[in-house]
Parts: structure tokens; C-alpha cells; sequence
């Protein structure tokens, strides 16, 4: 047995540095010269999920600053992160201490950075020129569209193209060659196919698939049928078939076994709402849709998650007696 | 209030201080004045159209009671049975058919009283209420029913041979002067202010409030605010929660009872919240019943917590209308299932979830870091996968490696893994115990004591569990 430690491959076959990214070339060549001239514009990342937005910029750094590039970048997450009082906090401090050696600024990387409001991005404007002199912005975000034209007009902006599917495929190969696994060539197809072109949900599935044995297209299907908790779905067929009295219990099962969130439950909710899976009348999935997405809103605001969500179960048991399901 | 006074303190106050004459029967002129006429005509050898009276009102208000004084006063004697003892048809027709047709031997004449008659279940005691109506239609003797809701729809044949009596719930005012003249009564030092606040928790309760005062006055001699506060209110708190669910669930006539049970309860709201919602169920049958009440429940959910975080707490009154009336004016189809409460098991679970969470959380925050995206997307995206690597991974030694690289505890492979996680702490002690050899073999040669390392790594496996991070 060997005692190596085994990382997650979506770490593990992550490019360090710009020379290793195979894939976004008009991307990576525009990069490329901010290194060569040890200096950098705001930028603005946008593209698709796992298209290796947060990927180029760690490269970046990488090669700007050397292996311990890390120290000299605040590394935030829109999503994560408490409102703008916090982000501004953090870069205050960060902006504080000493910039390396030959580089004049250090970088703030604000992922999912199209999740703030455009209050918050306003005030984000102001910080970006404030400590533009020590600092250089990478805001990264799914939809440019939600970014704020005075932030885009500040940064140089990178479009990420979605990754074709010759390029997933070969870098998954190379990982499976590389790993020494067995595998069917049409299994990559599947993945690329389930991951929709997103690289870490890509590697993701590969990873878990390889160690169940033999990567092949119904392994591919079973890991990703593994990962989707099918407890939303049965919950929901159990409160519209009128057994609410399970569909309740389950709920309770989902959030304690899991975890998860009131709104995690909503969202996955959300996804099966308009499954074929999922028997109730089409004009009853709009309605349904329709209270769901009150329950969410309330949900965001911070309300009981048990609770809501017992009466959207109600709900939904209370419409298919009407309708008749 | 005769002011009899007995030593035994063993009488409970609400039997010693009964009213014993029809004046002593305290805010319930309106039932007299029907009810003592009506007797009257029976005695005077007139039997009434209807020849059965439903005395209806909330518990403790004096129903029994002016039956009894009637029954003193006119020399009645006083057939009492139970109906919730006795409720099937054979029963009914044996035991009140039997008092239908009694004379009295010492007395003037007899008078039934049938206690709870709203306790009969339609369902199970089928026919019961048909044989009562067949009773009163041919009585010899008047009869007298008790129920505090006679509105249900299966009472309905017995309303229509019944006068309808109904009593009031006694005033703050009324229920303090009674107790004060108990008080006085039992030479007992009152104040004031503590009578209130019994007077105050009864909801116009007689029985209840009279029970207090005993209870405060033989257990400490006197009666203040400060010991009643402290005893009404801790003998309180079980009996409350009941008497608070129940006007809710049963439908009060009027929406402000239903209200008012949730916002003088002696729960917090958001403690009462947790039993209504784990109740409902429980309670409520039909589907357009139980939607409606969640809704309702949901709606307050929603305004406490608008209240809570916007600190707008003018608007916790809505919170009160909806989990109190409006649940209670959801029940439109069905009726009250008969189910027990439940002790909540939300706030039970409550820390269990707590924990799962933080746990969950905890991961979110490694792994996050290190596949360099948000912890919504580590939880969403990387979890699941993770999970179905821990718990289908042919080889154990992989979900382990992966979880000496990323410090993952107990707690975390645990819920990552569930039932496998033995498994796969046992593959981390073996990967451990590998590790420590190949260390071993590199300082080989320098070790002198081979043997305690030995121990050592025993005693390492063996504490496997505490030891994950390195």
C-alpha cells in the first residue's frame, strides 16, 4: 500500500503557471506580456464556469510573484464574504503591508465578483481607486452583464470562450494515462457531455469514477447519479403523490443528514421543479415555481427554512388532491 | 362565599368555596334567567318543549356549579354521569334511559347532568348522540349537558332538542373580588397585585385561578406578587402549552381567543412556533386544511423575522395573528384529528443540525482554499462528489489519502462518508503506521529503541480517531 497522499485532481492537475495552460491562447498570450513587463492593469476575468478564469489568475501571480505568490495575494470571494464593509476591511489591511520586491503593487483576486449588488460594486469602485497605487484588482465573474459599466471601464477585460470538447477530453486522458487508470474512450464523451463543458465538475466526476474501477460510460452515470441526492426528488413525489406525512420527514432528513441550507434544499428544489421525473400537471410546475420562488425569497431573508418549506410540501400536497394527480 | 371555615386543609378551595345558592353563582345572570324558569316548569309539573338544556362556555366559569345550586336551592337530586364515560349507544340507552325514568325517593325530583357531552367522538361512539336525542325526546326528569365548544357539527341533533345556555368567562375584576373574599375568608394576607396576576393567568378560569391561590397560599403562607410570579408561573408551564395548543387547534368561536392563546402563552413565540409546526401535522387531516395553516404559520414565520432583524417589533403582533388565528381559521374541511401532542422534535434536532452543519461549513472553508473557488460551489459541486468518492471507492486507502491531505477529522469523513468512515479511519491508521515506518527506516539506523517505537505506533492506531491532523 503506499502511504502517498491523494489529492483532489482538480488540484492536483491544476497548471501552475501560464506555460502549463493549454487552453484560452488569446487569453493566456495577452497574460503573458503583463509578466514580461512586471506590471498589470485592473482586470476584469469573465466567461462560463470551470473555463479556468481562477486558474489563469493564480498563474498569473504565479509568474509575477514565484512560488510563494500567495502572501501577496487576498484571495476573496464575493460569495463568501459578508457585504462590502468586510471586503473593504480586508483590503485596508491587506494594502497595509510591504509590496515584494521588484513588483510596486500586490493583487486583490474578487471572485464571483458579479454576485455583489450594484451598491456594493459602487463602493468597490471607490477601493479599486483608492489603493490603485499598491494594488491591482482581478475581478472575476460568470456574466459580465452584472458588472457595473465604471468597473468595466476601469479594468482590461478578458472574455474566457467555453472550452470545446477536444480540449476536456484530452486533458482528461492525459490525467487517466497519467493516474495509470483503464478507461472506455466514449466514458470521456459522457463526462463531457454531464459537465457541460466545465472543467472541475469535469475532473470531478473522473476522479470519483476511477476509483469505483474501469472508467466507462455507466460508471460516468452512476458516480453522477451518486452525487445528486436523490432525496429531493423523492420528498418532492412524495408531497404531490398527498403523503405529505413523509414528505415532511424526509425534508428533516435532508437538512440534518446533509446540512443543508434552507435555500440549498429550495435551490435543488428549484432544479426538479420542471423534471420529467417529477409526475404533477405542466400548468401545476408554473404555480409551484410561482410559490417556490416566494418561499426562497423569504428564505433569503432569513425565515424559519423548516417551516417554509413545510408549506410549500403543503402546498404541493394540498394542489395535486385539487388537480386531481 | 359562605364564609364556612374548616381546618382541614386537606378540602381543595374549589370545593369548600362552591357556590352553594344560585345568587353565589358569580356573572352568569343571563344563564340563570334561563335556566332557573325552566326548571320551574318542570317542577310545576310543565314539561318544557325541550326537555334538555346545553350549558356551553369555556372551562371553569360556573356550569356545574349552577347546576349544583340549582339542584340545592329546589331540592333536586343529582344524577351525574360522565359522558365521555359513557358514550356507546348501549350504554347510553341502559344507564341515562334508566335515570330518564327514575323518581326520587327523598327528593323533590331528579335532575341528570350529562359532563362533556363535546367529548363524545362521533366516529368511535356511533350512534351514541342519536340514542341521547331519542332519551331526551321521551324524559321523565329534566336533563342538563355541559360542553365548552357546542358548536361541533355532530352536536347538531342535540342542539336542536336543547335549550342553548351560555355562559361567560368571569372579569378580571369579578375573578379578583372572588379571590379576595376567599382571602379574607382564610385570614390570609393578599395583595393585591398578585391576586391580579393569578386572576390574570386563569383567562377567566374560576377553577384554575382558585387552584393557584391554594397552591401559593398553603404552600408559603401568604400570597405576593413575587411568590406567585415564581409558583404560578412554574406550575404553569407544562399545563400551558396544552391549554394554548388546544385553542388553537380547536378552532375558538372567535379569532382574538385563538390570538390571544399564542401571545399570553407562557412559551416564547418562537419556542410556540416550533410546537404549532410540529403538531400541525398531527392535528390537521385534510390537505386544503394543513397547506392553509403552514401558510399561515410560514407568513408568521416571515413577519418575526422581519421583526427580528429590522428591530421593527410593532410587527411581532402580526406574528401572533398568524400563528394563532390564522392557523386556527385554517381549518376549514376537517375536523381535529385525535392524535396526542408531541414534544417538538425541531428543537431536539435542532443542535444536531447545528452541528452537521458547521461541519459542513468547516469543509467548505479547506477545500475552498485549496480548489480555489467559493464555498457555495465547494458545497454544491464538491461535496456530492466528494461523498460519492468516500462512500463507493472500492479501496479504501483513497478516500484516507484523500483525508490525511486535506486534514479532514472524524467529524468531517464522517459526513463525507457515513457508514463507511470506519473503514476508512482504519485505512488512515494503517496509511499512518506506513508512513511512520518509512520515517523509522530513514532514522533507522540513529534509533536505539526500537522497541518503544513500537508501543508507540500502537498506541498511535489506537488513538486514530483524535489524531488526524498533522
Amino acid at each position: 500500500m503506499s502511504s502517498a497522499l491523494e489529492l483532489l485532481w482538480v488540484e492536483k492537475y491544476r497548471p501552475k503557471s501560464l506555460d502549463d495552460i493549454v487552453n484560452q491562447k488569446e487569453v493566456v498570450e495577452r497574460l503573458k506580456v503583463f509578466v514580461k513587463e512586471r506590471n498589470m492593469p485592473h482586470l476584469l476575468f469573465a466567461g462560463p464556469p470551470g473555463t479556468g478564469k481562477t486558474t489563469a489568475a493564480h498563474a498569473l501571480a504565479h509568474d509575477l510573484f514565484g512560488e510563494g505568490y500567495r502572501q501577496f495575494m487576498l484571495e476573496l470571494n464575493a460569495s463568501d464574504e459578508r457585504g462590502i464593509n468586510v471586503i473593504r476591511e480586508k483590503v485596508k489591511e491587506f494594502a497595509r503591508s510591504r509590496t515584494p520586491g521588484d513588483i510596486p503593487f500586490k493583487i486583490v483576486l474578487l471572485d464571483e465578483a458579479d454576485n455583489m449588488t450594484s451598491d456594493a460594486q459602487q463602493a468597490l469602485r471607490r477601493l479599486m481607486e483608492l489603493y490603485s497605487s499598491v494594488t491591482r484588482f482581478i475581478l472575476i465573474a460568470n456574466y459580465p452583464s452584472k458588472i457595473i459599466d465604471p468597473i468595466q471601464s476601469r479594468c482590461a477585460f478578458f472574455r474566457f470562450q467555453p472550452l470545446r470538447k477536444e480540449d476536456v477530453v484530452e486533458r482528461l486522458r492525459f490525467i487517466l494515462e497519467n493516474e495509470g487508470v483503464d478507461y472506455d474512450e466514449g466514458a470521456l464523451d459522457a463526462i463531457y457531455e454531464i459537465s457541460e463543458g466545465d472543467m472541475r465538475k469535469a475532473i470531478n466526476v473522473l476522479q470519483a469514477a476511477s476509483y469505483i474501477g474501469r472508467v466507462t460510460v455507466d460508471q460516468v452515470y452512476r458516480v453522477v447519479g451518486m452525487a445528486k441526492p436523490k432525496e429531493v426528488r423523492d420528498m418532492l413525489n412524495a408531497a404531490i403523490s398527498g403523503d405529505f406525512t413523509t414528505a415532511r420527514s424526509m425534508l428533516r432528513k435532508i437538512m440534518i443528514e446533509y446540512g443543508m441550507s434552507g435555500e440549498d434544499v429550495a435551490r435543488q428544489l428549484h432544479r426538479e421543479l420542471f423534471s420529467s421525473d417529477v409526475k404533477m400537471p405542466e400548468e401545476m410546475r408554473v404555480l409551484a415555481a410561482d410559490y417556490l420562488g416566494e418561499v426562497h425569497f423569504r428564505l433569503v431573508e432569513g425565515s424559519d427554512d423548516d417551516i417554509q418549506l413545510s408549506a410549500f410540501l403543503a402546498w404541493l400536497a394540498m394542489m395535486s388532491k385539487r388537480l386531481g394527480v | 362565599m359562605p364564609p364556612i371555615r374548616t381546618r382541614s386543609s386537606l378540602v381543595p378551595w374549589v370545593i369548600k368555596y362552591r357556590p352553594r345558592r344560585i345568587d353565589e353563582v358569580v356573572n352568569q345572570d343571563q344563564a340563570k334567567k334561563i335556566l332557573v324558569p325552566w326548571i320551574k316548569s318542570w317542577l310545576a309539573g310543565r314539561k318544557p318543549e325541550k326537555r334538555a338544556a346545553l350549558l356551553h362556555g369555556p372551562p371553569g366559569v360556573g356550569k356545574t356549579s349552577l347546576v349544583e345550586a340549582i339542584a340545592g336551592e329546589f331540592s333536586l337530586e343529582v344524577v351525574e354521569l360522565n359522558a365521555s364515560d359513557y358514550r356507546r349507544r348501549s350504554d347510553i340507552e341502559r344507564i341515562v334511559g334508566a335515570a330518564a325514568r327514575k323518581r326520587s325517593m327523598f327528593k323533590k325530583g331528579v335532575l341528570i347532568l350529562l359532563d362533556e357531552v363535546d367529548g363524545i367522538n362521533p366516529r368511535e361512539d356511533a350512534g351514541g348522540i342519536e340514542a341521547l336525542v331519542s332519551i331526551i325526546k321521551t324524559t321523565d326528569n329534566p336533563i342538563i349537558m355541559t360542553a365548552n365548544d357546542p358548536w361541533k357539527d355532530f352536536l347538531r341533533p342535540l342542539r336542536d332538542v336543547s335549550i342553548m345556555v351560555e355562559f361567560k368567562p368571569l372579569t378580571l375584576t369579578q375573578l379578583v373580588s372572588l379571590l379576595q373574599r376567599i382571602c379574607d375568608a382564610e385570614k390570609l394576607e393578599c395583595e393585591r397585585e398578585a391576586l391580579r396576576y393569578i386572576a390574570e393567568r386563569s383567562e377567566g378560569d374560576v377553577r384554575a385561578a382558585i387552584n393557584d391561590l391554594q397552591a401559593v397560599a398553603q404552600g408559603y403562607g401568604r400570597v405576593t406578587i413575587s411568590i406567585v410570579r415564581e409558583v404560578v408561573r412554574g406550575r404553569e408551564k407544562s399545563v400551558d402549552i396544552w391549554r394554548t395548543l388546544n385553542q388553537v387547534f380547536y378552532k375558538p368561536r372567535y379569532a382574538w381567543i385563538a390570538r390571544k392563546a399564542v401571545s399570553q402563552s407562557e412559551k416564547d413565540y418562537e419556542e410556540l412556533l416550533a410546537w404549532i409546526n410540529d403538531n400541525l401535522p398531527r392535528k390537521y387531516g385534510e390537505p386544503g386544511d394543513v397547506f392553509r395553516a403552514w401558510d399561515a404559520l410560514a407568513r408568521a414565520t416571515t413577519f418575526l423575522n422581519r421583526a427580528k432583524f429590522g428591530g421593527r417589533w410593532e410587527l411581532l403582533s402580526y406574528v401572533f395573528d398568524l400563528m394563532g388565528a390564522g392557523v386556527a381559521y385554517a381549518r376549514q374541511e376537517g375536523e381535529v384529528l385525535k392524535a396526542r401532542y408531541s414534544y417538538p422534535e425541531k428543537i431536539r434536532l435542532l443542535a444536531q443540525l447545528r452541528a452537521k452543519r458547521e461541519v459542513r461549513e468547516k469543509l467548505a472553508e479547506i477545500l475552498a482554499k485549496r480548489v480555489l473557488t467559493s464555498k457555495s460551489t465547494v458545497k454544491n459541486e464538491v461535496l456530492p462528489i466528494l461523498s460519492a468518492i468516500f462512500k463507493n471507492a472500492k479501496d479504501p486507502t483513497k478516500p484516507a489519502q484523500i483525508a490525511l491531505a486535506y486534514g479532514l477529522d472524524e467529524k468531517m469523513i464522517e459526513y463525507l462518508a457515513g457508514p463507511q468512515k470506519h473503514e476508512i479511519v482504519r485505512a488512515i491508521a494503517l496509511l499512518k503506521k506506513a508512513r511512520a515506518q518509512e520515517k523509522s527506516k530513514v532514522e533507522g539506523k540513529s534509533s536505539k529503541k526500537p522497541s518503544r517505537r513500537g508501543k508507540e505506533q500502537k498506541k498511535t492506531q489506537r488513538n486514530v480517531g483524535l489524531d488526524f491532523y498533522f
